[in-house]
């Protein structure tokens, strides 16, 4: 069937072209521009949701066309890459919502919202990509999506920040580069698919083999911010607060994050990259990525660097789960990419709401702000204790399944690191939450812009997607063992990436 | 069921955001001290037994009644419903009722629920959600000491829970599922019983993870101290008893360290608890020593399983009669406290405290006399050492109650009966009656029946005659008690903290006010203490070491 092939393709183009769309807008056009916008976020997820109930029939949606004898540019929806895309079109959509009253009487609003439209098109693109090559391609399109993003205010501060993201992202793209044309010489064009395929290659070639899985996780490893490559994460935070949850959440740190599922399920395999003793030196990173952004966190005033740090950290969780050999720490690893997403977008788009509305960008400043923004720290509240891991969040699922997987995977140490990184979460985010609840209010706010009214603590546009998403993480955690939840879907992956395996 | 099953769950639950929308505040104000009522209902009516599967629920949650939920079910219920009645009263001219009352609901419910949950994961959604909105009911006062007890209370919370997950996570990792009947079965190791009896050991104040007790209970206001440490203390010990292989295996040295720690706790609540002033920090020293004697019994399960079946209703038995004693002695404490004594006060405060000292008839001998008698078929030298340190912690007990009635006897008078707000006496009054009353309706005929023989009435009266003659010789000597700073050990803690803080430059922490986590106590302990005083202490715990041996 023709839309088979299509709809991959469809997908990455609900963004793409409205966003080209929109660069030749002229500013004042709002209607028109915030039409195009919400037009491709919900066809996207139209699309979206024909492929997902095809996919779970196990119907295959495969685009191919050839740029180069034996280069081929490929999507494909499987199991893996729908619960991505599916995941950034629904944030993609909520974050819109929001820029779009973030930004109201901004300047540069069509070059903002060109940008942003390709930057989902490249996140879109990373998700469906079938093949290491269109991989790459679409995760540097990436890059150069959102560095105008980062710069977007044009401060000094903006700009060196924006200098720093690309020089470790390029840094990190010319790694991916270098160890995917290795590995074209050793295998040819390598395809995603279930299990892996480099398991076929003669074993003499192991050692290459290892070296080059540890460029491509550096490669990769540079967007998921795992210590030591996480610097410009922090920095990348002057960025506009729809910009940061988006890179937070969805874009960036994830496709990294993605990347490293790809490279080991898809790539690898994970039971080969098991033999190739592959997954303890990824687990002991990604444990002391976890720790060392939690620590980091808890001295940052400002925060969004703390919500920065802890990104750095919680990403990590998603690196570990794909370092725990057996099903039940993939699903963990996998589980922990929507629900990460969905908390942390919360707590961006939360401190969005406090400095666009109070003026308040400093943990200091939150005193008493839980009387002033009531719903606005709710959803706060939600997110953090999430990110603590507290049931029925959807945080604390990722962690019982991490915990499990660890168990199954014979490391129990993880478990320490695991409850480290709670404390730490709860030493970082609980303060706050006595801060905006408990203390009393200052007599007057940092800089009050949009003031109280007809009860509505905000701008509706502001108030309303952080609650959106907060729900939403309620209720991945409270009816997580229930149909299509993120923990029914990644335990569907789960099952078709092991192909031997027997507990 | 399913719907009834959830109904006294979901209904504090629902009750806590209506009270903070003013459009419904006045109802939800008006319903919410009857919020425990369902619950209580579904404890007295309902057969145990009965199971609900919620498989769509996180990641699967069963929740039911067995008998032991049902038991701690029915006093948590009839607890926080009376101290709901009494708070209805106690907040009348309170600035933010619906504040206090939203978070009151909200760790009802997770206390609540508790009872109800058979699966690991559901059990720890309850208990979290108890222990962190319980945070709001020991800060309401928002005074400096309030938020510094609520760290206390936060941080130990937080290290405990943390703990329990890593041990829910190791045995439920062994056993393959969640479910506690599945739990049960499975072989456990050392590491998972050491992680889940710290973690809820958290919750029942085991010795060095008792510090937030004596802080947050006095700075509560006096309802919630109630439920805090009459009931969600024991939710604690409903997760020892859900989670621990308690009589299918044996755990030799967790048992034994957890007989020891009770053993310590049981005397060092005493010991500090004599050197309070404060009505409410006495108490909750005393929960300290109380819940040693449940951590007695647990560690004896633990280390043999055989004695298990005479164990359980002792411990069961015994969590029922702390309950209701130590929450009607509190809301007794509170009032006399706030609003003056009179005869009639002194009285109704006397009963409950002579429960807990084990006085003749009471409910307190019943408790204590079964422990006794399921402790008795230990092997080793366990059956001695509980013969012989049980009498002593029988008259701690008693001394810490003479203390406590001695306090409340230097009140201040009730300058006019009339100005104690209305609504007070009827709900303690009720929670005083209820603690002398219905531990007898559950005891078994046995146990009621040897509660009037001679030697029994004997042996539970000389521990109180003892405690009589050294306190009427405390007060003739003129003992001053030295003062013990509330939280204890943490003092010196903090100090040292302090200390290393000053060390080093200081660096600007965010989140973190200054100052250290507790006040340092204003002079040190050896110097509030004269020479003299600590020759007459001297004196009396050696008069005890002589009563006891010529018993």
């Amino acid at each position: 069937m023709i839309a088979d092939t299509w709809l991959p393709v469809a997908v990455v183009l609900s963004s793409l072209v409205p966003g080209l769309f929109i660069f030749f807008l002229a500013e004042s056009r709002v209607r028109l521009r915030t039409t195009l916008n919400l037009a491709g976020a919900f066809v996207k997820l139209a699309l979206i949701g024909v492929m997902l109930w095809g996919v779970l029939r196990e119907h295959a949606y495969v685009f191919t066309h050839t740029v180069l004898p034996g280069v081929e540019l490929v999507f494909k929806a499987d199991a893996l890459a729908m619960l991505f895309v599916t995941l950034s079109a629904a944030l993609w959509l909520f974050t819109t919502v929001y820029a779009i009253g973030y930004l109201e009487g901004a300047p540069n609003r069509s070059r903002f919202f060109g940008f942003f439209s390709l930057c989902v098109t490249a996140t879109v693109g990373v998700a469906m990509a079938g093949n290491l090559f269109t991989f790459f391609v679409f995760y540097e399109l990436l890059t150069l999506a959102t560095y105008p993003l980062v710069v977007h205010r044009g401060t000094e501060k903006a700009l060196r920040a924006g200098h720093i993201y690309l020089a470790y992202t390029l840094g990190g793209g010319a790694l991916l580069l270098i160890s995917t044309v290795w590995l074209y010489g050793l295998a040819g064009q390598v395809d995603f698919a279930p299990g892996g395929t480099l398991s076929a290659l003669p074993p003499a070639m192991a050692g290459q083999l290892q070296i080059i899985f540890l460029l491509l996780i550096a490669g990769v490893g540079v967007k998921a911010a795992l210590v030591p490559l996480h610097g410009w994460l922090p920095l990348a935070m002057v960025a506009p607060a729809p910009v940061s949850a988006l890179l937070h959440a969805v874009a960036v740190v994830k496709a990294g994050a993605f990347g490293i599922v790809r490279i080991v399920y898809e790539v690898y395999g994970i039971e080969f990259a098991q033999s190739l003793a592959l997954l303890l030196p990824l687990a002991i990173v990604a444990s002391i990525t976890i720790i060392w952004g939690s620590l980091r966190a808890l001295f940052q005033d400002d925060l969004k660097k703390r919500l920065a740090y802890s990104t750095v950290s919680q990403v990590s969780y998603i690196v570990l789960g794909v370092a725990l050999f057996g099903p039940v720490g993939t699903i963990g690893g996998i589980v922990h990419l929507v629900h990460q997403g969905i908390m942390k977008i919360t707590l961006f788009f939360c401190a969005g709401n406090y400095a666009e509305t109070l003026g308040i960008h400093k943990v200091s400043e939150m005193d008493g702000v839980g009387r002033r923004m009531p719903w606005t720290t709710l959803a706060f509240t939600i997110g953090a204790f999430g990110m603590i891991g507290v049931p029925p969040l959807a945080g604390f699922i990722s962690k019982w399944y991490l915990g499990l997987g660890a168990l199954e995977a014979g490391m129990p140490w993880v478990l320490a690191v695991l409850a480290v990184s709670s404390l730490l979460n709860a030493a970082y985010f609980l303060p706050i939450l006595h801060r905006a609840w408990f203390r009393a209010p200052p007599a007057t706010w940092p800089d009050e812009h949009i003031p109280a009214r007809r009860g509505w603590e905000t701008v509706p546009l502001l108030l309303l997607p952080p609650l959106a998403t907060a729900a939403v993480s309620l209720l991945a955690g409270l009816f997580a063992a229930s149909a299509f939840s993120p923990l029914d879907w990644a335990t569907l992956i789960a099952d078709r990436e092991y192909l031997q395996w027997t507990p | 069921m399913t719907a009834l099953a959830l109904l006294p769950l979901l209904l504090p639950l629902a009750l806590a955001p209506l009270l903070l929308t003013p459009a419904t505040r006045a109802t939800a104000l008006r319903l919410a001290p009857w919020a425990p009522l369902p619950a209580l209902g579904l404890a007295v009516l309902t057969t145990p037994g009965w199971v609900v599967d919620l498989s769509g629920v996180l990641v699967g949650v069963r929740l039911g009644l067995d008998a032991t939920g049902r038991l701690f079910l029915f006093f948590t219920a009839l607890v926080w419903l009376l101290a709901g009645l009494f708070a209805r009263g106690w907040l009348a001219d309170d600035a933010r009722p619906s504040r206090f009352w939203a978070f009151f609901l909200a760790t009802q419910a997770g206390n609540l629920g508790v009872c109800f949950a058979l699966d690991a994961v559901s059990f720890y959604g309850f208990f979290a959600l108890m222990s962190f909105a319980a945070y709001g009911v020991v800060v309401h006062a928002d005074s400096d000491d309030a938020v510094r007890a609520g760290r206390v209370y936060l941080a130990m919370a937080v290290l405990g829970e943390t703990l329990l997950v890593a041990g829910l996570l190791l045995a439920a990792g062994s056993a393959g599922t969640h479910h506690f009947a599945g739990l049960a079965a499975a072989p456990m190791s050392n590491t998972a019983a050491a992680l889940l009896i710290a973690g809820f050991g958290v919750k029942l104040g085991l010795p060095l993870l008792h510090m937030w007790l004596p802080l947050a209970h006095p700075v509560a206001p006096v309802p919630a101290s109630a439920v805090l440490s009459g009931v969600m203390l024991k939710a604690g010990l409903l997760g020892w008893l859900r989670c621990l292989p308690l009589g299918a295996q044996a755990l030799p040295e967790a048992g034994a360290t957890l007989m020891l720690a009770g053993f310590i706790a049981m005397f060092l609540g005493v010991a500090a608890g004599l050197m309070q002033r404060n009505l409410k920090v006495l108490l909750a020293y005393s929960s300290v020593s109380q819940m040693g004697y449940l951590s007695l019994g647990v560690g004896a399960g633990l280390l043999s399983p055989a004695g298990w079946l005479l164990l359980l209703p002792a411990l069961g038995f015994h969590a029922l009669h702390h309950a209701l004693a130590k929450s009607a002695l509190f809301l007794g404490a509170g009032l006399l406290h706030t609003h003056g004594a009179n005869a009639l006060r002194r009285a109704a405060l006397a009963l409950p405290a002579l429960a807990l000292a084990g006085a003749p008839l009471t409910s307190g001998v019943l408790a204590k006399e079964g422990l006794k008698q399921a402790l008795a078929a230990l092997p080793g030298p366990w059956p001695e050492l509980v013969a012989g340190l049980l009498p002593l912690a029988a008259l701690g007990t008693a001394l810490l109650m003479a203390r406590l009635i001695w306090l409340a006897w230097r009140l201040p008078a009730a300058a006019d009966a009339a100005a104690t707000p209305r609504g007070l006496h009827a709900p303690w009054l009720l929670a005083v009656l209820a603690s002398a009353l219905l531990p007898w309706g559950l005891a078994s005929d046995e146990t009621r029946s040897q509660a009037f023989e001679l030697a029994m009435l004997t042996a539970a009266s000389w521990p109180l005659l003892a405690a009589a003659v050294l306190a009427a010789a405390a007060v003739f000597l003129r003992l001053r008690a030295p003062a013990l700073p509330p939280g204890d050990l943490l003092h010196p803690l903090a100090h040292r903290f302090e200390r290393l803080r000053n060390a080093r430059p200081r660096r600007p922490s965010p989140g973190t006010p200054k100052g250290s986590a507790i006040r340092v106590a204003p002079r040190a302990f050896g110097e509030i203490l004269t020479a003299r005083q600590t020759g007459a202490w001297w004196l009396v715990l050696l008069a005890a070491f002589i009563l006891l041996l010529a018993r």
